[in-house]
């Protein structure tokens, strides 16, 4: 059934190579704003390995492969919900320090 | 699809009280109306919980995504009573200064995304649960005005909190590659099958998803962000952290680890042994040094995730499930009481947690004074209080399920704790006052005290009836 396609292993590996860049960005990253872009990359690297999986998972059943694609959604809801509340936080913090540099939180330590 | 109403109504009321709350908020000066509102729903929420408890039929709703098992009622209890008495000690810390009434019904959300984690039996509703809880709180951590370490404590709990929820959520999705499922059951019976190649993936997916809810734990190493996050936050809302987001998180970890993985690799295992190793380590270590009594609390509460996690190690028997119910059990009650009397000491922005605050606290407010003993005591595992009943569960469990070396780390990091819980106790009755006129006065969080003294003292005195409640009915955690 997937003959002819692109295997999932590759999607898998781009998925995984994703993730990492996110979570190097995330550890290296000193602009909060930054640090967070890395953490979407993160979570749309799980979303890729997610469709992946669930166009493999086809030939055990519809039901299977619809359950995979129906978390991506609920992933992308998660996300755009975290947008909105850290980005409420960064402003706040923003308004008075006029700084996003995560250095100058004083002990913040990843 | 079955949706049973009665096995989700518990945190549908909470739910409802939320978005009541908002709106009402809008309409009143006060914020002491939403709190009325809130602690009724939460009240409600009690005790549409506790007739769910003891029936003989499997409750369940979803399919069997949302479990209403004895496990999950017992953490929707704790999580709910939690929720109360912290209600109860914000009704005046708000008033104080802390202002905006949008608090009650964000800490109604976040309660009810715990109620949901405690209850999920599927990788999603677990996720769903773990994210209503940690946005409500990562907005409350930051809900002092004009306090740079409250802003601080939210902006580092954000990121750090989505960088961990990134792992679980990588985490579910390589457990759906390897298996093709998300609800417990079905991921089970997948890994359990003869057929089944991707251990690899699983044991990888395993690991992941153990990292995420480590974070949520706070064990050692995850547990970096917890002293500077509860120092930051108002006292209150720490309180909340210490032990809802805990309750949850630890109900989230039962489940997992006695279900899924004992069908995982050993290594996880030996992952976690490491893991509550080092965070009874460090956890009592790091608080011997602390100046601030907020911090050294959050310390201990890291202490306490620590002996929570050796009762985990043993999840897959009855006795360890048990264990660390009853645990956390206590825990709620010592803890919140402890954090209720901070409260009362602190300026009206909550500043001012430093140990001196306490000097000669037993000359100017005795009845607080003894209120905090107890609580100390109880924390320190002092015989006949709560505390030490619960570490008695604990190290049984470990000690039935092998983990010997662990136990005894555990006991001799208990007399690491002692010390500087008792040193405490030294500060307030042996040293002179300090501050002429220390903190504020409130009845409601009173009531609090007195509420968490009581449970603590007769938890402490009867055990038997809330770990024999435990037993009624069907099994701790649902099978299939």
């Amino acid at each position: 059934m997937l003959s002819g396609l692109v295997p999932t292993e590759y999607y898998v590996a781009l998925s995984a190579l994703v993730f990492v860049i996110g979570a190097v960005g995330v550890l290296t990253r000193r602009s909060a704003i930054m640090i967070f872009l890395s953490v979407e990359l993160m979570l749309n690297a799980a979303n890729l390995a997610l469709i992946a999986f669930a166009r493999q998972w086809a030939t055990a059943g519809a039901a299977v492969a619809l359950s995979g694609q129906a978390a991506v959604f609920i992933i992308l809801a998660v996300a755009a919900a975290e947008v909105a509340v850290g980005l409420g936080i960064l402003v706040a913090i923003f308004r008075y320090r006029h700084s996003a540099d995560v250095d100058t939180l004083s002990g913040v330590r990843l | 699809m079955d949706i049973n109403w009665l096995v989700i109504s518990p945190p549908l009321v909470l739910l409802i009280t939320a978005s009541v709350g908002v709106l009402m908020g809008l309409s009143f000066r006060s914020t002491r109306p939403v709190a009325l509102l809130s602690l009724l729903g939460v009240l409600v929420a009690l005790v549409l919980n506790a007739q769910l408890f003891g029936r003989s039929e499997p409750l369940s709703a979803f399919g069997l995504r949302y479990q209403a098992d004895t496990s999950a009622l017992a953490f929707n209890t704790l999580i709910l009573l939690g929720t109360a008495l912290v209600l109860l000690v914000s009704f005046d810390a708000l008033e104080r200064g802390l202002g905006g009434s949008e608090y009650y019904p964000l800490m109604l959300l976040s309660a009810t995304g715990g109620m949901v984690m405690a209850a999920a039996g599927d990788f999603i509703t677990l996720l769903l649960g773990l994210e209503i809880l940690s946005l409500a709180v990562y907005v409350l951590s930051a809900w002092r005005p004009n306090a740079r370490e409250s802003e601080e404590a939210g902006m580092k709990y954000f990121l750090l909190g989505a960088f961990a929820s990134a792992f679980l959520i990588y985490g579910i999705a390589l457990m759906y590659g390897a298996t093709g499922h998300f609800t417990y059951a079905r991921v089970v019976e997948q890994l359990q099958a003869q057929a089944f190649t991707q251990t690899a993936l699983a044991t990888l997916a395993g690991a992941f998803i153990l990292g995420g809810l480590a974070f949520k734990a706070a064990f050692a190493p995850f547990h970096q962000w917890s002293p500077d996050v509860y120092t930051g936050a108002p006292t209150p809302v720490t309180a909340f952290m210490s032990v809802v987001v805990k309750a949850a998180a630890f109900a989230a970890l039962l489940r997992v680890f006695a279900l899924v993985y004992p069908n995982l690799n050993g290594a996880l295992t030996q992952a976690l042994v490491v893991l509550v190793a080092l965070t009874l380590i460090i956890g009592n270590l790091a608080a011997l040094t602390q100046r601030s009594v907020k911090r050294l609390l959050a310390y201990s509460a890291v202490a306490h995730a620590g002996y929570l996690g050796l009762a985990l190690l043993a999840a897959d028997t009855d006795g360890g499930a048990r264990a660390v119910i009853w645990y956390l059990t206590a825990y709620t009650f010592m803890n919140v009481g402890a954090f209720a009397v901070l409260s009362l000491l602190t300026d009206r922005n909550d500043r001012g947690d430093d140990v001196e605050r306490f000097a000669g606290l037993g000359k100017t407010r005795p009845y607080l004074a003894f209120a905090m003993t107890l609580f100390l005591l109880s924390l320190a595992g002092i015989p006949p209080l709560a505390g030490f009943i619960g570490k008695i569960f604990v190290f049984q469990a470990a000690l039935q399920a092998g983990y010997t070396v662990l136990a005894i780390i555990a006991i001799l990091t208990s007399v690491v704790a002692a010390f500087y819980y008792v040193r405490l106790i030294s500060v307030i009755y042996f040293r002179e006052p300090e501050y002429a006129e220390v903190g504020s006065k409130s009845a409601m969080t009173g009531v609090a005290i007195a509420v968490a003294a009581l449970a603590t003292v007769a938890l402490g005195v009867v055990p038997g009836w809330w770990y024999g409640l435990l037993g009624v009915g069907r099994q701790l955690l649902a099978g299939f």
